[in-house]
């Protein structure tokens, strides 16, 4: 029902050992048709997990030799995909989520003539005839209320950047900042889906599922496509992510982005039960897979075959998974980079680590969501907590992934699923206002593989409300990470409901060129 | 598709043989071999070689309709060179200047296949979005050639057409292995093929095969036994028949309507809460289990709320229409919201009930079926009618909803109830003869209704332009005929009332002049009709002002309608203080405020009721420092205002709830200068006030401030977005008389003034409301009577479970069409409809669900009862006849057996929609009953066994995988219904997704039995479902989910492995086969192999599980530790009769069997 287009031929799962054909071709079929079970009707699996581990020392097809046959080559190679279309700038991506939608104005559009504004009304001609959310629409004024950080200006390009994210700062001269974002929903549960699947009604695959489905695994033991959640800090308005943020929508549900967790097992039920060590799991899968091969023999049904793979690499699991959350044998080097926080499982610092560790290890997409943007009211209390959090992190995966040569092929994408109103919601006091959602301009940044460095893309009116040059819609900027991973976002298509659906719908979306490096 | 797929697919095994074609020929006749099989892949090279001819629907439509109806099929928008190919029609117009696309029996002449076959890639068909040319493969080239050569005949789509009775194909009937005539028609078609059945599964494959499909449950050994040792020709039929009467049956199959229904414990978005509709899902049991009819199964479903009914199943059904998503996200747009819920409903109608994929024209007309924007927003209004708001305020029932009785007096509510049901029978049958009884009235010339004297009338805005940025006075006196609307607009006809609307914006200003400046000796009276806004953030007793000629900068001079949380207050005004003394409470003011909830709800519904479930561990840390943050704010400090309080201010008892309702809103005043002279109505009735403020006297109300509605002069106060209609100011103290006919009796006096042939639907209805409500006696007794028990109800009812239920609202069920779907883009307000493609609506009858429900079932309609035998076979063979269970539209995959699907839907429907026949007449079929074991020539010829030639054999789905664990130890708590359990969780899954506020922030896991129930009362929560169900498949049932995918992911490896229920289960699976098996170790083995596999473990496979078990013996009497370790797990202590060690292995040996790929396949 869900194939990859490789996996068409799956439709005729026929068993070629049986066939009348000589022994030398056979084999050769065999070599082929290990691979072709694996990624067809009985691999429905395994989209991110390689082939070639598994038949390499544990042989889970029963022929273990048959990794050495010519033709067998392990995972699904990018050009049966035809994917990339056109060579790839970044051959992974991290995607930090600031759920909730931060301020741009506080943050990275710059206004500084609204500080002679204070308190003044927006005028009715910038906000035209705009629905407003229910929060604010019986608002009686829209007082301006200009930031409360004075800005400095950072790096070679003199790009102005709020005190508040003085470390992200240092950056400004690897970064491509997109100043025109802007979306069509106004509120949070819409407007994620959007941002995440291209459409803001559930049933849809996430960009990490495309991208999944699209390139495929670079690894032989661990997902293709990670989540990664922060701890919710009570201090913030935490805005709910839903899991179908990272679900496959009409994919097949191995795209599905895999949770790794900073409490208790890293991956869900990745921990053998009290009382069964690794020996003993490996002597019960051992009898498992015997008998299910002797099922094999009995029904022939491929699918049996599958299960023999997917239990090893369940036991694969088991080991890498651990391993990638074993901190221990970072260098001293890593915790001044990240800081002292980057300990404390579940941090976002934590999670830039472990998104970094996930690059290094081949995982294709690792998505970090980082909830409690949403500052309706006291900006001034709450925004100093979360650019605390986010910072210094921020700044330490970016330089960490360059001084590790990792940041030329990674694609590092930061931002959320709106902007703030540049008038407070509720009362303005000199020392502190709210902001409502604004779908009309944000503010994200990107890094890394594909991405203009040292650049600003994009101007909003003096009252950082409307775009003024060079808008960005969702829509443009999905199609534009896409093509960053070489993939061109008309092509990636699935059929779905008779329809070629792909991340970017149906209404025509552009790479943004002038993002790209 | 299939065909094309499989075409890719013998070019991509040509292409990697390549470098193995040593042996030439070879390759040729596998691919050859693999050509015959699929049912796609035949037709194509097989007819056009033999000349054959070519079937539209199944050769030539899938081709048109992969590649040509994009830009040529029924959507106008994307419609190229004005040819259009789905219709015939129109594909043979002609079209100026363009060559003929098609000239039957010549393809050389038809521009189609000289397009299709073109070398020149500008010219080359067809062409990608983007202009790139992408070709046809050649066999389809061939194929459309030969259409064209055979006349290019069009069929009408197969499954738009009604299904009729296929004759059995003769020969097979006389075949031995044919059983009943499922067997026919997949003989005859197997016989096309050359191939041949497979013999009939022995008898343990075929008892774990059909309970498991048939209860979800695995057969007991003493089953087994008794079943191989019956050796009746009926035995089998025994068993089905047996199995068909159990509850468990109705479990089963409930298991898989709740998929189709979208059923959850929560409401899916933001907050993503409980909510209350687990009712609905116990219904799903009973009906299954008394093998209700489908048709009456569906219309319940559909329009329960207005059948006829003798207990309360078909209005609990009718929650089926309000299990999707809803929400209540603070800056929701209500209008925005109640499109997408319409929206959802819509779509999930037509993926369960008519097996279209409607949603698609959503946006745009559809791109292959002929389902038009208009013919989807039309469906969408029958689900647009239902008296609710559309926000939930985050509660787990909100409006309509029902109380169900306990136990104890369901028999006593139910004969209430069918007398209350028969009354509404008797209410709508009066009100479906309207038309007459409103002739009748009026002929009579009884009764006329009777304007409301014009005299003094200074302004009128009816509010009834529907558009533009003028507003029109129609006073007879207006000083000024026109209003313009300031820069932002107001929203027109969202809904629709006496007529469509008209709503403020946010900033709307209706500025009205010097309309209205008065004396305080002049006598006036002002209102109209309105309708507050209710939102997320717009709390239940509102404040603002409603109508005002005020000056808020002059101490407040003038006068105000206005709601004083929720009390309607009239204030006339000289000046005022600008911080007044606190009103002074008179005791015993006011009633509580209360929302409307309407029949069925109950009268009142209890803030418990209303509240959201505790979640599991509350933290109050975080609110608690909320709350005394807002106490800390320093209060502004404000210098005493010496200004004298001149006014008059009267104030409403009652608050008047913000239910979503329109009111008439009215007061009038007599001039003289005293509270006693102002009178306020509510709906035409006076309503009892109080009085605030005494002490206008002679002072002058006069301000230069202009008149408005929703603010004070100059941006004060407003009544946020309301709607408004008819709204009138009079010179002069209307008589209650007069008041009390201008919500209604006026304007309807003004239409029959008219002939009735000029009459709108809209006045139609205002009329016949009317005319019902004050003068059909009949109505008037029977609504008397229905209050009546409708107090019963409520007293019989008390202390019950409530559950969310559906309940039409007495108006016309509209919709607007949207361009682009985008909710404020309303294009055109059309009136609840069925596709224009497919058979009408019943005659005669209004146009609402309950039409619609008819409609569903009526033998006309072509799709339901394919529809649905298509999901029965899917459920037991694992593919469904037509593989796309959800799309039976162009884009769906064509059937495998037209004519064999076509005669279950007949059966289907003759044998009363009766379910468990299909069911037994499915598995009593010697198809069913094959081995699934495959012949070597079967794998080669069909691979995916589409042609049934061997018994099915796949993967168990979540629910069936869990429950078989817990059954197989002895674990299973067989109760049916009731609130959903929450078993076991790995902690910390729900605080990481959740909204901290959240009643479902926290997961509370429950303990004893209910982490023993089936899976199918597992609590549900869409945004997070339990990560065993997940991993293997099942759906978050944001969406209709008709058929799941099978995956095989390490996820689920490490699920049955590890997860605690698996582990625990396993253990208590070794005591059981310790305790019951016998001392030796191949007894306890062999009871192991007949508990979960139905058959003793075959020698090999005993020797594996033998050698196994004797190394976990050495290693855990080694490691006693470890084993204790082990099994401790679970809640459930262990048994300490055994030996930790013995039982540690043992646990060991069952975790394998659990394990394994014959377990876990059904």
């Amino acid at each position: 029902m869900k194939q990859h287009p490789l996996c068409t031929d799956t439709e005729h799962a026929e068993n070629v050992l049986e066939l009348p054909i000589p022994a030398g071709l056979k084999q050769e079929w065999m070599a082929l048709e290990n691979r072709r079970r694996f990624l067809g009707r009985a691999g429905k699996v395994l989209g991110w997990a390689a082939m070639a581990s598994l038949m390499g020392n544990r042989g889970a097809s029963g022929d273990a030799h048959a990794a050495d046959m010519p033709g067998a080559q392990g995972p699904p190679s990018p050009a049966e995909l035809k994917l990339p279309h056109f060579a790839p700038k970044a051959k992974r991506a991290i995607y930090l989520f600031m759920s909730g939608a931060p301020p741009q104005i506080d943050l990275w559009d710059y206004k500084p003539n609204l500080a002679a504004l204070y308190d003044k009304d927006l005028p009715d001609s910038v906000r035209g005839g705009q629905q407003l959310t229910g929060m604010t629409a019986g608002q009686a004024r829209f007082p301006i209320a200009p930031s409360h950080w004075a800005f400095k200006r950072y790096g070679k390009t003199g790009t102005w950047v709020s005190d508040l994210l003085q470390n992200t700062g240092k950056l400004v001269d690897d970064l491509t900042i997109i100043k025109t974002l802007n979306t069509d929903a106004i509120n949070h549960e819409p407007a994620i889906m959007l941002m995440n699947t291209g459409n803001m009604n559930p049933g849809k695959p996430c960009l990490g599922s495309w991208l999944s489905y699209g390139l495929g695994s670079m690894n032989d033991n661990l997902p293709t496509f990670m989540v990664l959640q922060t701890k919710v800090n009570p201090k913030e308005n935490n805005q709910p992510v839903s899991s179908r943020l990272w679900s496959s929508g009409f994919l097949s549900s191995e795209y599905a982005g895999v949770g790794l967790r900073s409490g208790g097992d890293p991956v869900l039920f990745l921990t053998d039960p009290n009382g069964v060590d690794r020996e003993v799991r490996r002597k019960m899968l051992d009898a498992v897979e015997q008998i299910n091969r002797q099922t094999y023999e009995e029904l022939g049904d491929p699918e049996t075959n599958a299960r023999i793979a997917q239990y090893e690499m369940a036991y694969r699991m088991q080991a890498s998974v651990p391993e990638l959350a074993d901190l221990s044998k970072e260098p001293q080097s890593t915790w001044d980079l990240y800081g002292e926080d980057a300990k404390e499982p579940g941090s976002f610092a934590y999670n830039c680590l472990m998104a970094r560790r996930m690059a290094e290890r081949g995982v294709r997409f690792t998505q970090v969501y980082k909830r409690g943007w949403d500052v309706h009211t006291n900006v001034t209390g709450t925004l100093p907590i979360l650019c605390q959090e986010v910072d210094r992190a921020c700044y330490a995966l970016v330089t960490d992934l360059k001084q590790r040569g990792l940041l030329d092929d990674t694609l590092v994408v930061w931002g959320g699923e709106f902007g703030r109103t540049v008038y407070s919601q509720g009362g303005l006091t000199a020392d502190n206002y709210g902001r409502d959602h604004h779908p009309r301009c944000f503010t994200g940044w990107m890094a890394g593989g594909g991405a203009r460095p040292g650049i600003t893309y994009g101007e909003t009116d003096e009252y950082s409300y409307n775009v003024a040059k060079d808008p960005v819609t969702v829509r443009d900027y999905n199609a534009t990470i896409l093509h960053c991973l070489g993939i061109d976002h008309n092509k990636l298509i699935y059929r779905s409901q008779g329809l070629d659906q792909k991340l970017t719908g149906p209404v025509p979306a552009n790479v943004v060129q002038g993002l790209l490096a | 598709m299939a065909r094309i797929e499989c075409n890719a697919f013998i070019s991509q095994v040509i292409d990697r043989l390549k470098p193995g074609l040593l042996i030439a020929g070879i390759p040729v006749v596998v691919a050859v071999a693999l050509l015959g099989p699929t049912v796609g892949c035949r037709s194509r090279a097989t007819y056009v070689a033999a000349g054959k001819h070519l079937d539209f629907n199944q050769d030539v439509q899938p081709i048109l309709a992969a590649h040509c109806f994009t830009c040529h099929g029924p959507d106008p928008e994307m419609r190229k060179g004005g040819l259009r190919l789905d219709l015939e029609e129109s594909a043979f117009k002609k079209r100026p200047g363009h060559p003929d696309a098609i000239v039957p029996g010549y393809p050389d002449k038809s521009e189609l296949i000289k397009r299709i076959e073109s070398r020149d890639s500008h010219r080359l068909m067809p062409q990608s979005s983007q202009g790139e040319a992408k070709p046809m493969k050649p066999e389809e080239i061939a194929i459309l050639r030969e259409w064209v050569k055979e006349g290019a005949v069009y069929r009408p789509h197969w499954a738009f057409d009604k299904p009729e009775r296929a004759s059995l194909p003769a020969a097979e009937t006389q075949d031995p292995w044919v059983k009943n005539p499922i067997d026919a028609f997949v003989l005859a078609r197997m016989k096309q093929e050359g191939l041949h059945p497979s013999p009939e599964a022995d008898k343990t494959t075929l008892i774990r095969r059909v309970t498991l499909d048939l209860t979800g449950l695995l057969p007991t050994p003493a089953e087994v036994k008794a079943f191989v040792n019956d050796k009746s020709p009926q035995a089998y039929e025994h068993l089905v028949d047996g199995l068909l009467a159990r509850p468990s049956y109705g479990e089963h199959r409930a298991r898989y309507w709740l998929d189709y229904a979208r059923y959850a414990d929560t409401y899916g978005l933001h907050y993503d809460n409980t909510r209350h509709i687990w009712p609905y899902r116990d219904y799903v049991i009973r009906s299954f289990n008394s093998n209700k009819p489908f048709d009456q199964f569906a219309m319940e479903q559909i329009a329960g709320d207005l059948m006829p009914a003798k207990s309360l199943d078909p209005l609990i059904a009718s929650g089926y229409v309000r299990l999707g998503l809803s929400s209540n996200e603070g800056g929701t747009i209500p209008e925005e919201l109640r499109a997408n819920i319409a929206r959802e409903r819509t779509e999930a109608f037509g993926a369960t009930f008519m097996g279209l994929t409607v949603g698609c024209a959503v946006c745009h007309d559809h791109k292959y079926d002929p389902t038009t924007q208009k013919d989807f927003y039309a469906l969408t209004a029958f689900f647009n009618n239902i008296e609710e708001e559309p926000f939930n305020r985050d509660r787990p029932v909100w409006a309509p909803v029902l109380r169900i009785p306990k136990a104890q007096n369901q028999d006593a509510y139910n004969k209430v109830f069918a007398r209350r049901s028969e009354l509404q029978n008797q209410l709508n049958d009066l009100h479906a003869q309207q038309k007459a009884l409103v002739e009748k009235w009026l002929g009579s010339r009884q009764n006329v209704p009777q304007a409301v004297a014009v005299d003094k009338l200074m302004l009128r805005l009816r509010l009834d332009e529907d558009g533009g940025d003028v507003l029109k006075n129609s006073a007879p006196h207006a000083q000024t005929a026109t209003f313009p609307v300031g820069k932002s607009k107001p929203e027109w006809g969202e809904t629709t009332w006496l007529w469509p609307d008209f709503r403020m914006n946010s900033s709307t200003r209706i500025m009205l002049g010097q309309t209205g400046d008065y004396e305080s000796n002049q006598a006036f009276s002002t209102g109209g009709w309105v309708m507050l806004r209710s939102a997320p953030n717009y709390p239940l007793d509102q404040s603002g002002t409603l109508i005002s000629k005020m000056d808020t900068t002059q101490h407040d001079r003038g006068w105000d309608l206005a709601l004083e949380h929720g009390k309607i207050a009239v204030d006339l005004v000289n000046e005022e203080p600008e911080i007044k003394d606190p009103p002074v409470e008179v005791a015993g003011d006011g009633k509580p405020m209360k929302e409307k909830f309407s029949y069925p709800a109950p009268a009142e519904l209890s803030a418990a009721d209303l509240s959201p479930d505790k979640a599991g561990s509350p933290k109050k840390e975080a609110k608690k420092k909320d709350e005394k943050k807002k106490d800390d704010k320093p209060k502004p400090v404000v210098a005493k205002d010496t200004t004298p309080r001149l006014a008059i201010k009267v104030l409403t008892l009652d608050t008047m709830p913000v239910d979503g309702h329109w009111k008439h809103v009215f007061f009038t005043y007599d001039g003289s200068g005293k509270a006693s002279g102002v009178k306020v109505y509510v709906n035409g009735v006076q309503a009892a006030t109080r009085v605030v403020v005494d002490t206008l006297g002679k002072q002058s109300l006069r301000t230069q401030a202009p008149m408005q509605l929703g603010w004070r002069y100059p941006e004060a106060t407003p009544a946020k977005e309301t709607r408004y209609q008819d709204v009138r100011l009079y010179e002069r103290a209307l008589a209650p008389d007069e008041v009390k006919r201008l919500p209604y009796e006026d304007y309807v006096a003004e239409i029959v003034s008219k002939p009735e042939s000029q009459w709108s639907e809209d006045q139609w209805h205002v009329v016949s409301q009317y005319y019902f409500t004050n003068l059909d006696s009949t109505d008037k007794a029977l609504r008397s009577q229905m209050e009546q028990l409708d107090a019963q109800l409520d007293k019989l009812s008390e202390g019950g479970p409530l559950t969310l239920v559906s309940w039409e609202r007495p108006a016309i069920a509209y919709a607007d069409v949207l361009t682009r779907g985008v909710y404020t883009a309303r294009m055109e307000r059309v009136e609840a409809n069925t596709p224009h493609y497919l058979p009408p609506l019943p005659a005669g009858m209004a146009h609402n669900r309950l039409a619609l429900a008819k409609w569903t079932v009526s033998p006309e309609n072509p799709l339901t009862a394919r529809v649905t035998v298509n999901r029965m076979w899917n459920e037991m063979f694992g593919t469904g006849l037509v593989e796309t269970t959800e799309d039976f539209g162009i884009m769906g995959q064509r059937p495998s057996h037209p004519k064999l699907l076509d005669w279950l839907a007949v059966e289907f429907r003759d044998s009363g929609w009766n379910m468990k026949h299909m069911y037994k007449l499915m598995a009593m079929s010697a198809t069913y009953r094959q081995s699934a074991k495959a012949t070597h020539d079967q794998l080669l010829k069909d691979p995916r066994n589409l042609l049934l030639a061997h018994g099915p054999r796949f993967r168990m789905d979540a629910e069936m995988l869990r429950d078989v664990a817990l059954q197989s130890s002895g674990l299973l708590v067989n109760k049916i219904g009731g609130p959903s359990v929450k078993p076991y969780q790995p902690p910390g899954l729900w605080e990481q997704i959740s909204y901290p506020t959240a009643d479902t922030v926290h997961y509370a896991q429950e303990s004893g039995e209910a982490l023993y129930r089936r899976s199918m009362y597992s609590y549900w929560k869409r945004m997070a479902i339990l990560p065993d169900m997940d991993s293997f498949d099942a759906p978050m049932r944001d969406a209709v989910c008709t058929r799941r995918q099978r995956t095989d992911t390490p996820l689920q490896a490490l699920v049955t492995m590890n997860d605690v229920q698996w582990v625990e289960a396993a253990r208590a699976l070794a005591e059981r086969v310790i305790k019951q098996g016998g001392q030796e170790p191949e007894q306890r083995i062999k009871l192991m192999g007949d508990i979960l596999l139905a058959h003793d473990p075959p020698p090999q496979m005993a020797q594996v599980l033998d050698n196994s078990l004797a190394q976990m013996e050495k290693h855990y009497k080694a490691d006693p530790k470890a084993a204790h370790a082990l099994v401790e797990e679970g809640e459930k202590k262990p048994d300490s009769s055994i030996p930790e060690p013995e039982l540690a292995a043992w646990t060991m040996v069952a975790s394998e069997m659990l394990n394994l790929d014959e377990t876990i396949t059904k």
